[in-house]
């Protein structure tokens, strides 16, 4: 067991480094999409694993480190940081690659001894979603580009945040339907990732609409403060799920290029920092000791999040460059606004119980 | 002190997704109260939830405020695994039951 103490030390370094890893993640973010700021070619091209394996990885590698309350645990979101680092400051790739998936092979114990623990379906969902992303990890290693190894990393959090959903759902009763729907959905979504690109187009579709279907969220948006901040973030979210799942159907799988921006974005930003963004104030107390206070200024990013997605994606469709750049720009700002009114939150709670 | 009292104080911990308190979602398993010392057996709705020891420090610290000579324990319990049967009759009305 780990004391209270022990893990606010060993966590703070990495909140404090995860934060340096997703300015880096998005100055080459900026770059990429067309603004001429300069900086080191392997930053800008560690743009998405800085962002998945640096930033996303790691958060969800904390938590459940956390969860698990183990000292060994916390090494899957420091291999994590340590990989996408090393990407961003010119490693050899493929020694970052096999930091990561040894990273992600911690990450999969981890969620094992998490899902004895619990032996339910969401946890053996959210272990199985965790396989997936070892084995996009795998797949890097041995070589293949990010835009292959992206699907993998996609399908690991879609399937890992709507099982933590799932898990939620029990206080609604969920029905055999409901749960039965979700298995189907959760197998379907694996084997989609070997089969052509509209069907986990459709599955992805579907799994935003059981979550719009079943989650809480449909509750707790009725309640005030915090849960209903929440349930707007996530409703958000699971709309940007579905608008990537279509535009998956539409245009395939993509290699590079505005379509390739559109499905990527629409289910990393709108989806996953959305839940990021809602789940921040719940989160943060519980691994990191340090109180984040709901206010309503925490809607300004969230809101910036959602208008700079859809700036940027009708660029994209409207193949207006301009459009895109400007878009991303406002995602950017959301990212930055959500970071510092987060630190400047969390400063003055603790002066305040100092 | 009184069981009563000690679940008053316990009601004032809010699970901060749900909006619902600790009694209400029947995650309080037990409350034993003697001269000098309160013991309690909480639960969370998975054994796989992060906040777990957040809310147990939560609890335990509300309930050392409202007690100050009282010696506080509070324990995270697994068994029986959580159901939502247990939640109150107001609680299940919030969630559509």
């Amino acid at each position: 067991m780990v004391t209270a103490r022990a893990r606010r030390y060993r966590i703070a370094p990495l909140i404090i480094l995860i934060g340096a890893t997703m300015v880096m993640a998005l100055w080459a973010g900026l770059v990429r999409i067309g603004w001429s700021l300069g900086g080191a070619a392997s930053i800008v091209n560690a743009h998405g694993p800085l962002m998945v394996v640096g930033v996303v990885a790691t958060v969800v590698s904390i938590e459940r480190a956390v969860a698990l309350d183990r000292s060994w645990a916390f090494a899957a979101p420091f291999l994590s940081l340590v990989a996408a680092l090393g990407v961003a400051f010119g490693a050899p790739v493929i020694v970052c690659a096999a930091v990561a998936t040894v990273g992600a092979c911690v990450l999969v114990a981890t969620l094992v001894m998490l899902s004895r623990r619990a032996n339910d379906l969401p946890s053996i969902a959210i272990t199985l979603a965790g396989v997936i992303y070892l084995v996009g990890c795998a797949k890097w290693v041995l070589g293949a580009p990010v835009f292959v190894v992206l699907p993998f990393w996609t399908v690991w959090l879609v399937l890992t945040i709507s099982s933590e959903r799932l898990e939620l759902t029990r206080v609604m009763r969920p029905s055999p339907f409901a749960r039965a729907t979700f298995i189907v959905l959760a197998i379907m979504l694996c084997v989609s990732l070997a089969l052509p690109a509209w069907i986990r187009g459709s599955t992805t579709v579907a799994v935003a609409l059981w979550l719009l279907r079943f989650d809480v969220a449909r509750r707790s948006i009725k309640k005030a403060g915090l849960p209903r901040f929440t349930a707007f973030t996530l409703l958000g979210g699971y709309v940007w799920l579905a608008l990537s799942g279509a535009a998956l159907i539409a245009f395939g799988n993509q290699v590079a290029g505005p379509f390739y921006d559109a499905i990527t974005h629409a289910v990393m930003l709108g989806f996953v920092f959305a839940m990021i963004f809602g789940h921040a104030p719940i989160i943060l107390p519980a691994i990191a000791g340090v109180a984040l206070p709901f206010q309503r200024v925490f809607y300004a990013h969230v809101v910036l999040l959602h208008v700079g997605l859809v700036v940027r994606i009708a660029g994209d469709l409207l193949g207006h460059s301009a459009l895109r750049a400007w878009g991303g720009l406002l995602n950017v700002t959301a990212l930055v606004l959500f970071m510092c009114v987060s630190a400047a939150r969390v400063a003055r709670s603790k002066q305040r119980t100092s | 002190m009184e069981r009563n009292s000690v679940e008053d104080v316990l009601a004032t911990i809010v699970d901060p997704e749900l909006g619902l308190d600790l009694v209400s979602l029947g995650l309080v398993y037990r409350v034993e109260c003697s001269d000098d010392a309160i013991d309690v057996d909480v639960t969370m709705t998975t054994p796989a939830c992060p906040l777990a020891e957040y809310l147990r420090r939560q609890a335990e610290v509300a309930v050392s405020s409202a007690f100050p000579r009282a010696r506080v324990s509070i324990h995270l319990v697994w068994s029986p695994p959580w159901d939502a049967t247990r939640m109150s009759s107001a609680a299940k009305k919030t969630l559509g039951w």
